[in-house]
């Protein structure tokens, strides 16, 4: 005896496509998905580290190009005091040589010898995110009274940073879109050249009496169960790329890529098959309800 | 609902009904007749005559172009999609094409429309074993329609029609392709179904049966309908209409 409920669906191609448009679609999707997580999550650790941190740069040559010497350290002093006496500042710190060199490293290299180089003395300031100190106020004690510093509160490259990354945000939520005007368009059409091969038999069934939403949701039940093996398959093969993508990134750089993807939102991608395939089995639903209407 | 459970006057009342097909003329032109709850007629006509156009029109797989077509007392053109199907589950057809759904075998054929009521598979398991036995396909049931003679295939498209016990059942040319004995059991089949309460509407070519069963016959000719009883028909089962000689 056949599948009680297979009466509906003899042999036909479409069923082979399927699965294999939603493992191709639900791929690039997550993908897509992950790295727009990614980047969303190092923009805000990028927002959240400007929030809490100023740099302030202290020049050890003069105009003419003369070493500043001693002077540099009583710039230092008088900018450090003018710092912590400034409120919402939780702490500042000169950085060391060893500090200095980890920082110039990626540009620089390790050996090279700092002191001959007119580098500029920088203080970390950290600052409290809540109750940020007055940056104009602190830019304009420091002119007057320490020349020669500068106030860095990074927002100048970041702000380029910022928008690129909420360009290729833009850019991922553009293409997620397509992807599903995509999955809707092709389960419409894999649906209606189903029904057309098909129309014999739901004529048959129509004239015997079966609702509309008896064969509808046959359709869309089957539409469903195919969206999802092809979805969770394609979950399967994006999930190690985009773990190999995250790594590899993390391993470029250890100051900007070092986020990764929480695990809460693995769950939200785990949900993007699931949210295909809903989709799959609405849109199959409406093509069957619609091309039944052609039946008295 | 079951035969005996009709409540209608009525099963099928045709009021001045036209029908054509998208491109042509008229075929048929309008129609006054009905059919009374457990009639039994025969539809006859030459063919292209519209005899099948007519069945259609009442299982309503077509809409008359014009007049009225009501069904168990009520009119088709008003009823709700889900109140035409719930109807459908009352009526029975035997195509004079069969057709059988290739995909399954003659055991799955009979169960669909039971499965389509959503009876239980044990149910379906005994009647539907029992009524092919009894148009003696019981070795066949697993058997693909590509498998049986045209005979048996017939048979299996009748036992489709007749499993869920429908009001009233049409049969376009069931007995083409079988043999006289056979064709007389399967009128015996309907008989028996008519006398538990169905309505029965064979269309038919062949002279003997009509003779033999001596039924009323509904009879096309030029897009109209002629009714013709024979003497030694039943005429308590005939509707007031046919009484007159409408």
């Amino acid at each position: 005896m056949a599948n009680k409920n297979a009466f509906l669906f003899a042999d036909e191609t479409t069923r082979f496509y399927f699965p294999w448009i939603f493992l191709l679609m639900v791929f690039i999707g997550t993908l897509l998905c992950g790295s727009g997580l990614f980047v969303y999550n190092c923009l805000n650790r990028w927002q959240q580290g400007v929030s809490e941190s100023l740099t302030i740069q202290i020049n050890t040559y003069d105009d003419n190009g003369v070493f500043r010497a001693e002077a540099v350290n009583e710039d230092i002093e008088k900018a450090l005091s003018i710092i912590r006496t400034t409120p919402g500042v939780r702490e500042a710190n000169v950085l060391d040589e060893n500090q200095m060199g980890e920082l110039m490293a990626p540009w620089i290299g390790a050996d090279v010898n700092l002191m001959d180089l007119p580098l500029p003395k920088l203080i970390d300031v950290a600052i409290d995110p809540k109750n940020p100190p007055f940056l104009e106020q602190l830019k304009m004690d420091l002119s007057i009274q320490v020349p020669n510093a500068s106030l860095d509160s990074h927002r100048i490259w970041l702000t380029q940073l910022v928008k690129l990354s909420h360009r290729i945000l833009q850019l991922i939520g553009i293409i997620l879109i397509l992807i599903i005007f995509t999955v809707v368009f092709t389960v419409s059409y894999t649906t209606r050249a189903s029904l057309k091969i098909q129309e014999p038999i739901i004529r048959l069934v129509h004239m015997m009496g079966a609702k509309d939403f008896y064969i509808t949701t046959k359709y869309a039940w089957r539409s469903l169960k195919r969206s999802l093996i092809g979805g969770f398959l394609g979950f399967c093969c994006a999930a190690p790329i985009l773990v190999a993508l995250i790594y590899c990134f993390e391993g470029m750089s250890d100051s900007i890529f070092t986020t990764g993807i929480y695990m809460e939102q693995w769950l939200f991608l785990a949900g993007y098959p699931l949210l295909m395939s809903f989709i799959a089995f609405i849109t199959t639903f409406k093509s069957v309800l619609g091309y039944l209407k052609r039946f008295i | 609902m079951t035969p005996n459970e009709s409540i209608s006057p009525v099963i099928a009342e045709f009021n001045g009904v036209s029908f054509r097909y998208k491109i042509g003329t008229d075929v048929l032109k309008d129609l006054h007749f009905s059919l009374a709850p457990g009639s039994f007629h025969f539809l006859t006509g030459e063919s292209g005559a519209g005899k099948t156009s007519l069945l259609s029109l009442l299982y309503m797989d077509h809409l008359p172009t014009k007049g009225r077509v009501r069904l168990f007392g009520q009119t088709v053109d008003s009823l709700k999609r889900s109140e035409k199907a719930q109807i459908r589950r009352q009526i029975g057809v035997v195509f004079q094409d069969y057709r059988l759904l290739n995909h399954l075998n003659a055991f799955d054929n009979v169960a669909l429309p039971l499965r389509i009521i959503g009876e239980k598979e044990s149910d379906i398991r005994k009647h539907v074993t029992e009524l092919l036995a009894w148009v003696g396909l019981e070795k066949q049931m697993r058997a693909y329609p590509e498998e049986l003679s045209g005979g048996e295939q017939q048979r299996v498209a009748i036992a489709r029609a007749v499993i869920h016990k429908p009001s009233l059942l049409l049969a376009d040319e069931p007995t083409g392709n079988v043999d006289d004995a056979m064709a007389q059991r399967l009128l015996y089949l309907f008989l028996e179904l008519n006398k538990l309460g169905t309505t029965i509407v064979v269309a038919t070519h062949n002279e003997g049966l009509i003779q033999k069963f001596g039924f009323p016959r509904l009879h096309l000719h030029g897009g109209q309908v002629h009714l013709t009883i024979p003497r030694n028909s039943d005429i308590s089962k005939l509707t007031k209409g046919e009484k007159n000689g409408q």
